[in-house]
């Protein structure tokens, strides 16, 4: 879902980079009492393993494909605020080095994918986790995805070049990635639940109290 | 990097990105054979605004390829490269902000 440069109007881009902005700078702050010795590793290996998955294209005969996207992911693991440094670095490696994604477009790319798909999934998870583990990883993986697509489609929606018609590119980013986002959600429950095994000290959105509300950065 | 090598769940971290890397060609030429097209695209293909987009920057490894390199080639090059900056820059950026 990487918005090439063109698609959106500049108002809808420099608002997409005020949000973005602002969400990567309380982050920032933030994360400044959380790395140490162990977070810094896990931080680096997170970002790493998230752009190596996004580059496996799954194929879909005879229709829509994606890739994993991974901001759920982060936010599991790495908690809301190292989760949106580390979906920011990978963002923006992407664009800068590998032209997927625009630059002006770079802000809303961020948005949608480094802070979005991170606070939502990372929000799902703390709100169902009490019921089921698994099944809250499996719902922030698919729920967050869905909800970015959303976003994307409303940012492209309201621009010229996409016509001003909202009411299609909502409903194709919407049904699309809800579909897609099943695989996205099985990819972050699998994965979720084999780091919880084998080292449950390393998923650090399990301890993670600050309250944070889905609604930052929305 | 040190303290980072010697942790056991370090090291079986980084021979899984090691896979990922490795399988990346892989996926691409699956993706190839199949048609890779995600709904932003349709988006823009049902709202006419495929031509709008435009290349302001192609980036060090264009799309993921090393000109001049075969695509499987350039994929596993792209995902080694991109892998390891990623890694790289995290890490400083985590010692950076831990001081």
């Amino acid at each position: 879902m990487h918005i090439p440069d063109g698609f959106l109007d500049p108002w809808i881009a420099g608002l997409f980079w005020l949000g973005s902005g602002v969400a990567i700078g309380l982050a920032v702050r933030r994360a400044r009492g959380e790395l140490g010795d162990e977070r810094t590793p896990l931080l680096g290996i997170v970002a790493a393993a998230v752009f190596a998955a996004q580059m496996l294209n799954w194929p879909i005969p005879g229709g829509t494909s994606a890739h994993f996207v991974g901001g759920a992911f982060a936010g599991i693991l790495l908690g809301p605020y190292l989760g949106i440094l580390a979906m920011t670095s990978v963002v923006t490696i992407q664009a800068l080095v590998f032209g997927d994604g625009g630059i002006i477009a770079l802000g809303g790319n961020l948005f949608a994918m480094a802070v979005v798909d991170v606070l939502v999934g990372y929000a799902l998870f703390r709100a169902f986790r009490g019921v089921n583990e698994t099944g809250a990883a499996f719902l922030a993986g698919w729920g967050a995805i869905t909800v970015s697509a959303l976003v994307v489609g409303v940012g492209v929606g309201l621009s010229s070049a996409f016509a001003y018609e909202v009411g299609v590119t909502v409903s194709i980013m919407g049904v699309g990635h809800a579909v897609l986002g099943l695989i996205e959600g099985a990819i972050t429950a699998a994965v979720y639940g084999y780091v919880a095994s084998a080292r449950p000290d390393l998923v650090l959105g399990r301890f993670q109290e600050s309250a944070l509300s889905p609604e930052v950065g929305l | 990097m040190n303290a980072v090598s010697t942790e056991p769940w370090v090291r079986r971290a980084l021979l899984g990105l090691l896979v990922l890397v490795v399988l990346a060609p892989l996926f691409g030429w699956a993706a190839g054979t199949v048609g890779y097209a995600e709904p932003l695209e349709n988006a823009a293909e049902e709202t006419g605004a495929a031509d709008a987009a435009s290349q302001l920057n192609a980036g060090v490894l264009p799309d993921y390829s090393v000109p001049g390199l075969g695509s499987s080639l350039g994929t596993a090059v792209s995902a080694a490269v991109g892998t390891g900056l990623t890694l790289a820059v995290c890490l400083g950026l985590g010692r950076l902000l831990a001081q």
